[in-house]
């Protein structure tokens, strides 16, 4: 059965980046959304059992989006993908639940990386 | 080699150019991605020498004109203090100026982060905002090289201004381009006074330059 994938970034570019960063062979539903709120709702529509998430967006930003997830305690494997790759902004994202830091740009093998330690592919 | 006190930039001048094409939706924001990776960078090495979380804002890209430059710098650094300020100049592929610009409060407070007695001479700070300033110039050119596979250099850095008013900085009449597009971006320190900005210029030649770069750079994905 197909996973539903949520790849959340305001950049156009970003969000291509990352889905062309995807296993090719992985059979997912793909959603695209541009801010925190747009993810909160993909998720509520079940478009996210895996969620790629940018920290830096209008609107609601990643930190917001990750605070809304533990407060209702949602459950969806969170992969934060951010250009501020600061060891503590890694450490804040993981307390704020997410699974996995990638740093931009995103690389092919950083995802499939985080995909197979978790099993995911 | 970098000796003057004011920002020009070759090669320009004030006749070449009539109006600027805007780049479109799709350009800009690959260019908003790229500089936000590379201010990252910027981030992670300054959070790195710091020892502390480097906060970072959104960049801000403008194309300027000459006449409304000194407004938007003022706009964008927000300083009514005086300023001190290094640039360096970047080359190959793409041609232009970056600058850093740091509040009076900041510098002091940067001697402090790096464990330096905080009453430094005025040789001892500019050497220190010199060291910074190559760090975060270095990282973002480095960073913008990396991610649009394109070669860039920058020369050493020069301190163009210490303890002056931020509008007395840059000098419009000096400047020898018509057009810029200008890049911003501010690091602060949580819970201390020290912040930076850093501007970056570029001007006709190279806001064209970048069009077609950026375009490969989007066929490229």
């Amino acid at each position: 059965m197909a996973v539903s994938v949520t790849v959340v970034d305001d950049s156009k570019i970003s969000r291509k980046m990352v889905i062309r960063a995807l296993p090719p062979q992985w059979n997912i539903e793909l959603t695209q959304a541009e801010n925190g709120e747009e993810a909160l709702a993909a998720y509520r529509d079940g478009k996210a059992e895996v969620m790629f998430l940018d920290l830096t967006m209008p609107v609601m930003d990643g930190y917001q989006v990750l605070e809304q997830l533990q407060k209702e305690q949602l459950n969806t494997f969170v992969v934060v993908v951010s250009a501020d790759i600061q060891p503590e902004a890694q450490a804040r994202v993981k307390k704020l639940g997410a699974m996995a830091f990638i740093k931009k740009p995103v690389k092919t093998l950083d995802i499939q990386n985080v995909l197979h330690e978790y099993g995911i592919v | 080699m970098y000796c003057t006190n004011t920002v020009s930039f070759k090669p320009a001048s004030k006749t070449t150019s009539m109006s600027i094409q805007p780049y479109t939706e799709d350009q800009n924001d690959a260019l908003q991605e790229v500089v936000n990776i590379a201010m990252g960078q910027a981030g992670d090495s300054l959070a790195r020498i710091l020892g502390h979380f480097v906060g970072l804002s959104v960049p801000r890209i403008r194309l300027v004109t000459v006449e409304d430059v000194i407004k938007t710098v003022t706009d964008m650094v927000d300083e009514n203090a005086e300023i001190s300020a290094v640039r360096q100049a970047f080359s190959n592929a793409l041609r232009g100026e970056a600058i850093v610009a740091f509040a009076q409060a900041g510098a002091d407070d940067l001697a402090d982060l790096m464990g330096y007695d905080t009453d430094l001479d005025q040789s001892a700070e500019q050497e220190l905002l010199l060291e910074v300033s190559n760090l975060l110039v270095g990282a973002v050119i480095n960073g913008i090289s990396d991610t649009l596979k394109t070669d860039l250099s920058f020369s050493a850095p020069s301190l163009m201004a210490q303890r002056t008013p931020l509008d007395q900085v840059l000098v419009p009449e000096q400047l020898s381009w018509s057009h810029a597009l200008l890049m911003e971006v501010n690091f602060t320190v949580e819970d201390r006074d020290f912040h930076c900005h850093l501007l970056m210029f570029m001007t006709e030649g190279a806001i064209d330059t970048l069009r077609d770069i950026l375009d490969e750079f989007m066929d490229s994905i």
